[in-house]
């Protein structure tokens, strides 16, 4: 047998030393200079789209979108394709999906390859900020108000989904510009077992947790709360940051940058104190890394008394292959309800949802067909269309319209919801801001932080990164 | 005398080093070791076993509670909805992303062997300035962590359009398997006698008329077990795969089917019917070569 | 790179290839001109994929240069490398990631050798048995990540439904902070402890069979001639094993990815998974550069320094 054997002694290092060196600084002033070169040409605010919709191609042309994989990403592809044919022939729409937990990653890292393969990017309402200041995203603002009819809509609803900086919750901040419009509104809605807790839906969040320990304990084996506890995404943060709206909370102060000694107040730590030692005692072993999909699971296999869960992801649950409720979507809906969220101290529900915003990468050709297709997208008729095939409107008129609210059980949830949204922030650091929320709610979830610390540590932590322009190095640790 | 890992996975009869039983007790302590065994193989395989299982179980039975190990209905339904997409027939994303794991796994399997062999063959056969330098740099790129490597590949390819395309992949995914290829082929370049290609020229053939005549028919299975390895890695490999692609159509299966969960419900039967059909090629192509495993795992470090 | 690594065997035709070809000048101009011709390429890839994509991280590491938000890049001179190294989130990340790699490294050790020693002892079935036992290290890190996902979930997984009959509780293999790292302990070592198996066996089926026929001869113990032959011999082979191990598994980044995201909290967050959330979530490229080329640093380093006692265990 052989051994492994030294099969030789290194040359002089200090020639070696030396030629690395030379080549540090060789490559080292190179790329200063081609940086330099492109960083120069790099844009400092979102480029305009034109006012009016140039010219449209008579060629077939693919418009594509992406979104993460999830049913309203085949339902708009679907849509789409059947609809927008109609007065487009030859364009064919593509919705390009990646894992949600890569959603962010895989839009932002072809921003910042200045090359996209998409036209239209489907970004969270919180990544505005980070894509206006980079330039990503083409500034709508003239365009919607020669083409688009903004009177349709709730303010807050165009605001959250386009206006960059933020708009105060509830509001639309008429001089702000505009970067995108809706495309699919939603909120939470909370699921409940009319078999197990009645027909009633809990109408305080106190009677909320009291109905599901009650429940809890009357049927072994099924957990009374299923809700959002995962430390990817926006799992965790959104369960907290809605309970912190209830009891009165607030997120931070946008207009001095303040989150620690705001988020962290009295009414934040109670907020904490109750997702943490009331409603957690309440979910199953193990639920510390759900998210949408398991929640669902939860529902669909009778585990769970009530769960909060995002609209648009809960159409599988009428699903009878999906389901040990029900042989039938009816048999199903007898046993769950879906209702708008309790109140306590407010009456504020998550805002969730996307807008289509356009890539400032993309051709020309393919940015006035986008602009084309939001266009369209934003009609009365079409909009109505939209809620039928799945979807959730943002124009008033089609939320109320018996198309949308006949269309599934939870849609009277969303538009009773309407009014009562908040968003996060959406300020560039968004993405790093939401990671220090997930990752410290989970720690408190799951045991791993105490809830006091858990909340100071991301008041503390998230004002640093709001804070820390202009340190040197070491961003982002 | 060299270790042949040919003798330890050949399934023939092998002398046993132990002497023969010589005392009583001897025989409990085989049956211990055989029990033993048996344990260690149950729970190595059987989340391969589970795994295939879920993967013709109804979604209803894959979450039951306890769970079903016999009684349950067997369908195929996943490894269709592995081919054939759900929405009315049409090929899946998922096949598309199969097929882009052919693409890119093949072409840099190719590329990396092109490169490599020839190059293993030269520092086999001549003397290098350096030599030993330049092999323990080229193995030392193999060394680094991927989601290092991804920022500054990162970087390059957008100035040169490279992201989201097959030939992004293709290029990184060669450029980690040259090492390999060149490690592992100097093994076998060094076995076979540079006395032939000697002879040969004392023949009157050139020296790379040699090379091909002479070496490369005997670096045939050699280069066919290198090569399986090398598409075993790019077959497998997701770091660079996850952010270096984006759309549909140019990704490959690993970061496609880690795409499957994470929606509004997870189909386990569909992760495992896919996972099942992915691991199979691997599974076939590893056996072929099982001789040379040790070789391929360790980067041809530790050879047989 | 410093001293070159000693990682190959002794063979018969190195002493040819050394030796340059006794043949005329023209001849010889001809033959290193080969070797230019088949080398040139292969070098040229890996400087152009490998060499120069590292020394742009290099020089990104002293900047604070940000990916998407473009801008200048500042050079911050060794700003980077002072924050990371003083900064408590990365220190917490470095044990995590040592807890990881020495227990399960570790734990592959034991189990593979014992797995080689218990097979190498078997006269029938050895050629089967080998190859069931390598499938799990031929499944991708994706598949094997998401299954154990679902194999450990504390409801519906398999897991705790087995433990769950034996009258024992669930077992929140995911969720909490000691077993979670446990749980990716173990992952990673169900997957990997065919590799240490496979080159262990190689070892062992090495191990000539005259010398045990002497120490039978010698009525020596059982103990005794496994301390004696089989591990000395077997030894150097199974650290190399381990060294390479250790650096697949100081990498880690796409079993966290999967099993855990790195939860809870951070408690599972690797070096290589805080490198991409540094380089991917705040797009802060300078710091991100700065912390792989130190994560480089350390591989360089400790595996250059366990060579070197391998060397050294091998000389004494």
């Amino acid at each position: 047998m052989r051994y492994p054997r030294r099969i030789g002694r290194g040359s002089s290092p200090g020639r070696r030393v030396q030629l690395a060196a030379a080549a540090i600084v060789l490559v080292a002033t190179t790329m200063a200079a081609c940086s330099d070169g492109e960083d120069g040409a790099a844009q400092v605010s979102a480029p305009k789209a034109p006012a009016a919709i140039p010219e449209l191609t008579k060629d077939p042309l693919t418009l594509s979108f992406i979104w993460f994989e999830w049913p309203p990403a085949q339902a708009l592809e679907k849509f789409a394709n059947e609809e927008y044919k109609k007065i487009r022939p030859n364009a064919t729409i593509k919705v390009n999906t990646v894992p949600n937990a890569n959603w962010h990653d895989a839009m932002f890292t072809q921003f910042a390859a200045r090359k996209t393969d998409f036209d239209i990017a489907i970004l969270d309402s919180q990544h505005i900020g980070e894509a206006v200041t980079n330039g990503n995203i083409l500034d709508l603002t003239d365009f919607v108000k020669n083409n688009i009819d903004t009177s349709a809509y709730s303010p807050y609803l165009l605001a959250a989904y386009g206006q960059y900086p933020q708009a105060e919750t509830g509001k639309r901040d008429e001089s702000a510009s505009l970067y995108g419009l809706p495309l699919l509104g939603d909120t939470w809605t909370m699921i409940y077992r009319k078999d197990l807790i009645g027909d009633k839906a809990p109408q305080t969040w106190d009677e909320m947790i009291a109905a599901a320990t009650k429940c809890q304990a009357d049927n072994p084996g099924v957990s009374g709360l299923a809700f959002h506890q995962a430390n990817g995404s926006d799992a965790a943060a959104v369960t907290y940051n809605t309970v912190n709206g209830v009891y009165g909370g607030n997120l931070w102060d946008a207009k001095t940058r303040k989150i620690d000694g705001v988020l962290n107040d009295p009414a934040g730590q109670e907020a904490m104190d109750v997702l943490v030692n009331k409603m957690k005692p309440l979910t199953a072993k193990g639920s510390g890394n759900w998210f949408i999909d398991e929640v669902n699971a939860a529902v669909a296999q009778g585990k769970a008394c009530i769960a909060f869960n995002w609209i648009a992801a809960s159409g599988g649950l009428l699903d009878p292959k999906q389901s040990t409720l029900g042989k039938s979507r009816e048999q199903i809906l007898g046993k769950l309800g879906f209702a708008t969220l309790p109140k306590q101290k407010t009456d504020l529900v998550p805002l969730g949802g996307m807008g289509m915003h356009v890539s400032a990468y993309s051709s020309a050709a393919n940015q006035a067909e986008a602009l084309n297709f939001m266009k369209w997208f934003e009609q009365a008729d079409i909009q109505k269309k939209w809620a039928a095939a799945g979807g959730v409107p943002s124009r008033t008129d089609a939320i109320q319209s018996p198309e949308f609210l006949n269309a599934g059980p939870f849609n009277k949830v969303y538009a009773d919801s309407v009014p009562r949204m908040r968003d996060m922030w959406n300020v560039p650091e968004y993405a790093r801001l939401v990671d220090i929320e997930n990752t410290n709610v989970n720690a408190a979830l799951n045991g791993a932080k105490s809830p006091t610390d858990a909340l100071n540590d991301i008041a503390k932590e998230q004002q640093s990164v709001l804070d820390s322009s202009g340190k040197k190095g070491g961003g982002g640790l | 005398m060299a270790v042949s890992v040919n003798e330890a996975v050949s399934a023939g009869p092998v002398p046993d080093h132990a002497p023969p039983a010589r005392r009583r007790g001897f025989r409990g302590r085989s049956v211990l070791e055989v029990a033993l065994l048996t344990a260690l193989a149950v729970v190595m395989l059987f989340p391969v076993l589970w795994m295939i299982e879920t993967s013709i179980k109804e979604n209803r039975d894959v979450y039951a509670v306890p769970a079903k190990f016999f009684d349950f209905k067997v369908t195929l339904d996943h490894y269709r909805d592995v081919f054939v997409s759900s929405g009315g027939g049409g090929r899946s994303t998922l096949s598309v992303a199969f097929l882009n794991s052919v693409l890119v796994a093949g072409v840099s399997t190719v590329l990396a062997t092109l490169l490599g062999v020839p190059a293993a063959w030269a520092y086999s056969r001549f003397s290098v300035k350096a030599k030993k330098d330049q092999l323990f740099f080229i193995l030392s790129t193999r060394f680094m962590p991927p989601v290092v490597v991804v920022i500054p590949i990162f970087l390059m390819y957008r100035q040169v359009g490279l992201i989201d395309h097959p030939l992004g992949l293709i290029l990184i995914y060669t450029a980690f398997n040259v090492p390999f290829t060149i490690w592992m082929m100097k093994g076998f370049v060094d076995e076979v006698p540079a006395e032939y290609e000697d002879a040969a020229m004392l023949d009157g053939y050139t020296r790379l008329q040699a090379f091909r005549k002479f070496t490369l028919p005997l670096l045939v299975p050699g280069i066919a077990a290198t090569a399986v390895f090398a598409l075993i890695f790019s077959w497998n490999e997701f770091v660079f795969a996850i952010f270096l692609t984006s759309s549909d159509n140019v990704r490959t299966a690993p970061p496609a089917i880690a795409g499957l969960i994470g929606g509004t419900t997870v189909d386990w039967g569909l992760v495992a019917a896919s996972s099942v059909v992915f691991a199979l090629p691997v599974l076939i192509f590893a056996y072929l070569v099982r001789k040379h495993l040790v070789a391929g795992v360790t980067l041809g470090a530790v050879r047989r | 790179m410093s001293a070159p690594v000693p990682l190959t065997t002794d063979r018969p035709g190195q002493v040819a290839s050394t030796t340059p070809p006794a043949r005329g000048r023209s001849r010889w101009l001809s033959d290193r001109r080969l070797a230019v011709a088949f080398i040139a390429p292969a070098l040229l890839l890996l400087l152009a994929m490998s060499v120069f994509p590292l020394l742009w991280a290099l020089y990104l590491s002293f900047t604070d240069y940000s990916a998407t938000r473009g801008g200048a890049a500042n050079w911050v001179w060794f700003g980077n490398y002072t924050a990371i190294l003083t900064s408590a989130q990365v220190h917490l990340r470095a044990l995590t990631t040592l807890i990881y790699v020495v227990g399960a490294v570790g734990l592959q050790t034991v189990l593979g050798f014992t797995i080689a020693y218990l097979i190498s002892r078997r006269t029938h079935g050895r050629g089967l048995l080998t190859t069931l036992f390598l499938v799990p290290m031929m499944l991708s890190p994706v598949v094997v990540g998401l299954f154990w996902r679902f194999m450990l979930d504390a409801q519906f997984g398999v897991v705790n439904s087995m433990l769950g009959s034996l009258g024992l509780g669930q077992v929140e293999w995911l969720t909490k902070q000691r077993t979670a790292l446990l749980s990716l302990i173990v992952v990673d070592t169900w997957q990997w402890t065919p590799f240490i198996m496979l080159i262990a066996l190689a070892g062992l089926t090495a191990v000539p069979k005259y010398l045990y026929e002497a120490a039978s001869i010698d009525r020596a113990s059982e103990w005794f001639r496994f301390r004696t032959i089989t591990l000395p011999l077997v030894w150097p082979l199974l650290l190399i094993a381990v060294l390479f191990r250790a650096i697949e598994a100081f990498r880690l980044f796409d079993l966290v990815y999967i099993l855990t995201s790195g939860g809870p909290g951070v408690s599972t967050e690797t070096l290589s998974f805080h490198v991409y959330k540094v380089a991917f979530l705040g797009f802060n490229t300078g710091t991100a550069s700065a912390y792989g080329i130190l994560m480089v640093l350390i591989v360089i380093v400790l595996t250059q320094l366990y060579l070197r006692y391998l060397n050294k265990l091998k000389e004494d």
